[in-house]
């Protein structure tokens, strides 16, 4: 037992280390980059890391945004390690953002942000794990896989949203599909006053290491791994394969939609159909965690925190495009993903987990 | 010619034309699919290639050039992602996602570089009038009732994406090209004992693979629209993805699924004007339903022939399993 629980510290103690190392690389090589094409390196690399972290606020605005990407981050990484491949996090998403503020538009006549609030939250999680079970539905029962149902699924949500937005849902004195906005009082209190963190990033990491606890330590964890492994031993394990893939797909889908929710509370407080490529980005969060939880969290700060900075530098007199952040990510996972296949051959057991489930049902 | 018939002749035109990328795109991803390489990120590809098509194009004032960088451009995308995925081993599906990223993000940082730079030169970012591609309607050819304007008057990308269909479909079916293409999927050690080199081939499928990606991200910049936007393609790449599997890694069923969409898609653009100025009720009815249903038609006419089909296909045997093996 000891000997297990620091052998499994050590090597994550590793893996940690190697990714910090090739991040900082990456970056490094980035800015280098930015220096050629005649950007001043220090000052990039100073306005960057004080746009991410360089006071209370821009703390909190980068943790705001890695919010919504530590959800539909797990999201995608319940789903994957059950090999449920839901790529359809964004539409999920979007449909829990769009049930949020369809919510709390509604029952605004209450005046009791203490009721508004929870609901509003739970409504957008059930709408997005309800979208998700559309998909497993299709998988189960029509047999169309499951990472094209999403797909297509996430246009139509899209659609959906806009036309929600442009419908019942509009804004007065607007033509766009927007919704009003959301009065202040029904915003996620914050608990730093005067900064970006509100009570939904304690949320989002209050239900990452839920998730972590229930996918390592509970039989209901153990058996969705089991499928994601290979149903056909589950199936002889007498293990319930399609309740499991159901309830996998009905929660990833509904981290999603909570990550609508919140980010619609907490940060954007009105809504339209260009919330943020973040169920997309959700999947390269899952990847680079290693569909682990607690490694989402780390990597969706990391992305928060890159994005963030960006933001800063392009809105600062440098003007670098802060899409430079997205180049940077897609490196980062490529390089370790040829790390991880080249040197770790031997502790491929480990990756098997990751890996097995998508040789499994690829298209 | 009744109005009725001008109308289906217009559509089915339409039809081929928005099909087209997709076509072209997804003749490239079944080729790679086909020798074992699932790439997720043809989204990214394409948009590569409609920015270079469209700064190349801007620059040097040639469509032609501008066709030629967005080919480029799509191998060397298909090239990083070859060396992540055949050379390097990585997971195909988490490599395609961020081969997905690097798209959105160089495209996106390409057009605002570039937008700054023409405008501090004093330069219009806008094509040079005449250097993007118009319709060429083919002489004679294209006067033929309903096959004409269907066929023959398309974009010059359209005729080379056709005769492209005409020869990979030829090769897959009767070459031992093709045979091997097959094998490099379905059981690379058999490539392997008969002397073919399984990594060298699973690269040049993606290249050939990468070329289309670019090709068809062009046919979108310069050719249809004559404009970039960031994320221009709005997740076209994703739909090819889903119309290979669609057309279960055959290629008339691919081109049948893109044209499938494309019809239903321009039977949708047709529709969302026709309800306003038709004078049968029956159209004018359906000027309450919001335009965005109309939108989301392709989209769920594609699931809804899915779930009526109701049958999996398997598809190549070694997708994402790089070669060689690991024994554990």
């Amino acid at each position: 037992m000891f000997k297990r629980f620091f052998g499994n510290i050590w090597s994550a103690a590793i893996a940690v280390a190697l990714a910090a190392l090739v991040c900082g690389v990456v970056l490094a090589l980035a800015i280098g980059a930015a220096a050629l094409l005649g950007y001043p390196p220090i000052r990039l690399a100073d306005l960057w890391l004080r746009g991410a972290a360089g006071s209370w606020y821009a703390l909190s605005s980068s943790c705001a945004d890695a919010c919504p990407l530590l959800l539909t981050g797990l999201a995608a990484g319940v789903a994957f390690r059950a090999g449920v491949l839901n790529i359809g996090a964004q539409g999920q998403f979007l449909l829990g953002a769009l049930t949020a503020v369809a919510l709390t538009t509604r029952m605004m006549i209450f005046h009791q942000p203490a009721l508004v609030i929870p609901t509003a939250l739970l409504g957008g999680a059930v709408a997005g794990g309800l979208w998700g079970l559309v998909a497993q539905y299709l998988e189960r029962y029509r047999s169309v896989p499951v990472v094209l149902s999403t797909i297509l699924l996430n246009f139509v949500a899209l659609y959906l949203a806009q036309a929600a937005l442009q419908g019942p849902l509009q804004a007065l004195g607007t033509a766009a599909a927007q919704s009003p906005e959301i009065a202040g009082k029904y915003w996620l209190p914050l608990f730093v006053p005067y900064t970006d963190f509100h009570i939904g990033i304690i949320l989002a990491l209050v239900l990452a290491v839920l998730l972590w606890v229930v996918q390592q330590r509970s039989i209901f964890g153990f058996e969705a791994r089991v499928v994601g492994l290979n149903p056909g031993t589950a199936r002889a394990m007498k293990m319930p394969v399609t309740a499991r893939q159901f309830q996998i797909m009905f929660i990833s889908g509904a981290c999603a939609g909570l990550g609508g929710a919140i980010q619609l509370l907490g940060q954007v407080h009105f809504m339209t159909a260009h919330m943020g490529n973040y169920g997309y980005a959700g999947i390269a969060v899952a990847l680079l965690g290693r569909l682990n939880p607690l490694g989402i969290i780390i990597s969706s700060l990391f992305f928060g925190f890159l994005d963030t900075g960006a933001y800063r530098v392009e809105e600062s007199s440098l003007a670098l495009p802060h899409n430079m952040a997205n180049v940077i990510k897609a490196l980062i996972i490529l390089v370790m993903l040829v790390l991880a296949g080249l040197s770790l051959r031997k502790s491929r057991r480990a990756d098997r987990r990751v890996t097995a489930p998508a040789q499994e049902s690829a298209p | 010619m009744t109005a009725s018939h001008n109308m289906i002749t217009f559509l089915s035109r339409q039809a081929l034309t928005a099909a087209t990328p997709m076509i072209l795109a997804g003749v490239g991803e079944l080729v790679g699919e086909l020798s074992g390489v699932i790439n997720i990120g043809i989204e990214g590809t394409m948009l590569m290639g409609c920015i270079a098509a469209y700064t190349v194009t801007g620059v040097s004032n040639h469509g032609t050039v501008g066709l030629l960088a967005a080919i480029a451009a799509g191998m060397v995308m298909a090239m990083i992602f070859a060396a992540a995925c055949v050379w390097g081993r990585a997971d195909q599906i988490v490599a395609g996602t961020a081969m997905d990223l690097l798209g959105v993000g160089l495209s996106g940082m390409v057009w605002m570089m570039y937008q700054n730079w023409r405008e501090n030169l004093g330069f219009s970012t806008a094509l040079p009038h005449g250097s993007g591609f118009s319709r060429v309607p083919i002489p004679l050819l294209h006067q033929i009732a309903f096959l004409g304007p269907v066929f023959f008057d398309q974009y010059a990308l359209c005729y080379i994406t056709l005769c492209l269909c005409v020869v990979v479909w030829w090769v897959l079916r009767h070459t031992r090209l093709g045979l091997i293409i097959g094998a490099l999927g379905d059981a690379p050690e058999a490539c392997h004992a008969a002397g073919v080199r399984v990594r060298m081939g699973r690269s040049l499928c993606l290249l050939f693979a990468g070329a289309c990606s670019g090709a068809a991200g062009a046919y979108l910049s310069i050719m249809q629209t004559h404009a970039f936007a960031t994320n221009m393609t709005g997740g076209q790449g994703f739909v090819v993805l889903a119309l290979v599997i669609f057309g279960r890694w055959k290629l008339p069923g691919i081109i049948g699924g893109c044209l499938f969409f494309g019809l239903i898609n321009s039977l949708q653009q047709t529709l969302q004007t026709a309800r306003y100025t038709s004078q049968n009720t029956a159209l004018h009815a359906l000027t309450h339903v919001p335009f965005q249903f109309f939108q989301m038609l392709p989209y769920l006419a594609a699931i809804v022939a899915l779930a009526i089909m109701s049958r999996k296909a398997p598809g190549p045997r070694y997708i994402n399993v790089p070669w060689p093996e690991v024994k554990t």
